[in-house]
């Protein structure tokens, strides 16, 4: 009798100590699960059908030694831009790469990466512009997985053809050089944001350290506020909370009341701010994928360097 | 215990101290302390913010090299050399055998990695790389080099543990031919390696298919090497006994078989947890690194950096790459010392002279080239690539060269 009555109360014991581990089980109530999933919410749904997990990392080799299992591996170079023209990918090898990974019409993609899901979030933009409806990020993306010690795989994943159609690209969610100068002449409405350090935007620098550089004049867009992308998410790299980032985008006048027009160097970090204000406040955002080294470069259009560095004369 | 069982110490009175029992305690107090070490520091590396298992893996994948080479004997021109010089091809078979374990360990590799590899792409950085004349240049030069300073890269990184004293001539010989290559890139890389086409079986065979081809060509090889093979010393047969394990291990030289075997598994783990391998890239970015802090290098040498092979981008702190290569170093003094294999060689002017002459070719041929005798040749054949072929036929060619214009005398 002793001993079922040790086994009641230990079961008992874990019983209450699981309801207190529950609510880190649940998703996080203060970001819309449409669009930001945990990685306990991914953890528990790996086996679901409905669910494509799709890795978009820049360092090479990083998905092949090992990847949330499951998932599948677009690469940016050249599946999400097209090799040749610079544009991103073409419709048609866009469905052509999602039905390669079984994703249908109806599936929810969930897109994860190295360096801060930064260019996940260029692929979360491209599903978004070829009209895919459920597209979502890991919060904190691969670092969290990877520090919560969650299992990887190597063993590549391998799915029916899905039935995913593009549909025509949303010019709405996409700005070109045009739009943006259109802003910057007072003749269409909108607010422009500039992603970048402060240092490059301000014009000190051509390019963040590290990188080549790509463009011959320094600064930002005539108008553009800056708020550096990082500061979307925390020390861990998961979002911050929607009123945090409600409060730090309407400090510079971005409230979601007039269009945002979101740039970078080359459109990869800017993926990551459009994904926080379209997806996460809601707000109507396009992307200038051609960002600073399209602008920058372009004879005739107007820039503003604070700094006043003169290319070729650092 | 006898002195045996410790660790080979019959010939320990010729270590300079006078007592054979002190100095047999000696070596080998040392030898199991700097194992210790080297098991200590991939401990705490695995701990080491921006370090982690990666780096604690180079670490070890180097200790496991360094005392495979020694023990084997994997020295790529001591075993050219005992072909072409003496008619002797038993440790070609070494080579034969780490290429045939590497291959199959590739192959497996690659079809995790990358499923479908006629799609366009590489396998993430493996040492596939551009087949030009600049390829065969960089090999010649590598062999002349060996023949003239006495070992390949790797070759003078395991017998600087064993306290060969031309190792660190031939070493620092490298280092300077890296600067010589990188001043010569842009100009090789214009002319010739942009438009170099990057040859891999896979593309055009499959993987089922190239692991075939190549299975199929180091079997010609081995049955082309077979006659000159000598013949081996009667084996006694028996029971196995500790005593005789243990002087399988310690004691007598590996079969070259078994030696090229491990090479080949050791080159796979290193290519599936952290890269292929290689020991020339941490020289290349030390090299890199001086001269571009003296201003005398350009930051950015076209095409070098998205190329896959040994020759690293400029840095500043001991790379992974760096870790494998003091493993190396480490791993194979320790088992000299337990082994009682130390000897510090006597060195000559001529000796020091012609090493450095001798390591600053291959250290061009090593930067031209993408890699040396271990990730060009040895981690490039085993990834089906043509340049790997290409390499080893220009390094053999280079050995052949030296070894006929009596370079190593």
């Amino acid at each position: 009798m002793a001993f079922r009555r040790l086994v009641t109360l230990f079961a008992l014991a874990i019983l209450i100590a699981s309801s207190f581990a529950a609510p880190s089980l649940r998703a996080r109530a203060d970001l819309p699960e449409s669009a930001v999933v945990s990685t306990e919410w991914l953890a528990a749904r790996l086996d679901d059908p409905k669910v494509r997990v799709v890795e978009v990392s820049v360092v090479p080799g990083l998905f092949e030694r090992g990847h949330i299992p499951g998932a599948v591996n677009f690469v940016w170079h050249t599946d999400l831009v097209d090799p040749v023209i610079r544009d991103i990918v073409s419709p048609e090898a866009f469905q052509k790469l999602a039905r390669a990974a079984g994703i249908n019409n109806d599936t929810t993609v969930v897109l994860y990466g190295d360096n801060n899901n930064w260019f996940a979030a260029w692929g979360a933009w491209i599903f978004a512009v070829y009209g895919h409806e459920d597209v979502r990020l890991l919060d904190g993306g691969r670092a969290k997985w990877e520090r919560e010690n969650r299992p990887l795989s190597v063993r590549p994943a391998s799915y029916p053809e899905g039935n995913f159609t593009a549909k025509p690209a949303r010019r709405e969610i996409r700005a070109f050089l045009s739009d943006v100068l259109a802003v910057v002449k007072g003749e269409a409405e909108g607010a422009i944001l500039d992603v970048r350090s402060p240092a490059e935007y301000e014009g000190r620098i051509f390019a963040p350290e590290g990188f080549q550089e790509l463009a011959i004049r320094a600064g930002h867009i005539p108008t553009a506020v800056n708020v550096p992308w990082g500061r979307a998410v925390k020390e861990d790299g998961t979002f911050k909370s929607v009123e945090e980032l409600r409060q730090l985008y309407a400090s510079v006048g971005i409230d979601g009341s007039k269009k945002v027009y979101v740039y970078c160097r080359i459109g990869e970090r800017s993926s990551h701010t459009w994904f926080v204000l379209s997806r996460i406040l809601g707000y109507d955002v396009a992307q200038y994928d051609g960002s600073w080294t399209e602008w920058g470069n372009t004879v005739g259009v107007p820039i503003k360097n604070p700094a006043g560095t003169v290319w070729g004369r650092q | 215990m006898t002195e045996t069982a410790l660790g080979g110490g019959a010939i320990a009175a010729s270590t300079s101290l006078n007592n054979p029992k002190v100095a047999a305690a000696v070596r080998i107090g040392l030898a199991w302390l700097i194992f210790s070490a080297l098991l200590a520091l991939a401990f705490s590396l695995h701990e080491t913010p921006g370090r982690g298992a990666a780096a604690s893996l180079s670490l070890l994948i180097g200790v496991a090299l360094g005392v495979i080479f020694q023990r084997g004997r994997f020295c790529f021109f001591c075993i050219m050399r005992d072909f072409i010089e003496h008619r002797n091809s038993s440790g070609m078979f070494a080579i034969l055998s780490a290429l045939a374990v590497g291959g199959i360990g590739y192959a497996i590799v690659f079809g995790a990695f990358m499923p479908n590899p006629s799609g366009g792409g590489l396998p993430p950085d493996a040492h596939i790389g551009p087949v030009s004349w600049v390829l065969v240049a960089g090999g010649v030069a590598f062999g002349v080099g060996m023949a003239l300073s006495g070992a390949c890269i790797s070759g003078h990184l395991y017998r600087l543990g064993e306290g060969y004293a031309r190792a660190p001539f031939a070493l620092f010989g490298s280092l300077l031919g890296f600067g010589v290559g990188f001043f010569t890139w842009h100009t090789l890389y214009t002319e010739a390696i942009a438009t170099a086409p990057i040859a891999w079986l896979p593309k055009t065979l499959g993987y089922g298919g190239s692991l075939a081809v190549h299975l199929a060509a180091l079997s010609a090889l081995a049955c082309l090497l077979l006659r000159y093979l000598p013949e081996l010393p009667p084996q006694a047969g028996g029971k196995i006994t500790w005593q005789k394990l243990y002087r399988t291990v310690f004691v007598t030289r590996w079969n070259p078989l078994v030696t090229g075997a491990l090479v080949g598994l050791v080159g796979v783990f290193a290519y599936f947890r952290v890269a292929p391998l290689g020991v020339t890239s941490q020289l290349g970015s030390l090299t890199r690194t001086a001269l571009s802090s003296a201003g005398l290098l350009a930051d950015h040498l076209p095409g070098l950096d998205a190329l896959a092979g040994c020759a690293a981008r400029a840095g500043h702190a001991i790379t992974n790459n760096g870790l494998l290569i003091g493993g190396l170093v480490a791993g194979s003094l320790a088992i000299a010392l337990f082994t009682n294999r130390f000897r510090l060689s006597r060195l000559t002017l001529r000796g020091a002279l012609t090493a450095l002459l001798g390591g600053a070719l291959m250290g061009w041929g090593a930067m031209v080239s993408l890699g040396c005798t271990v990730g060009t040749l040895l981690s490039g054949i085993s990834a089906f690539a043509i340049s790997g072929w290409v390499f080893g036929g220009a390094v053999f060619a280079g050995v052949w060269l030296g070894i006929k214009l009596r370079l190593p005398e």
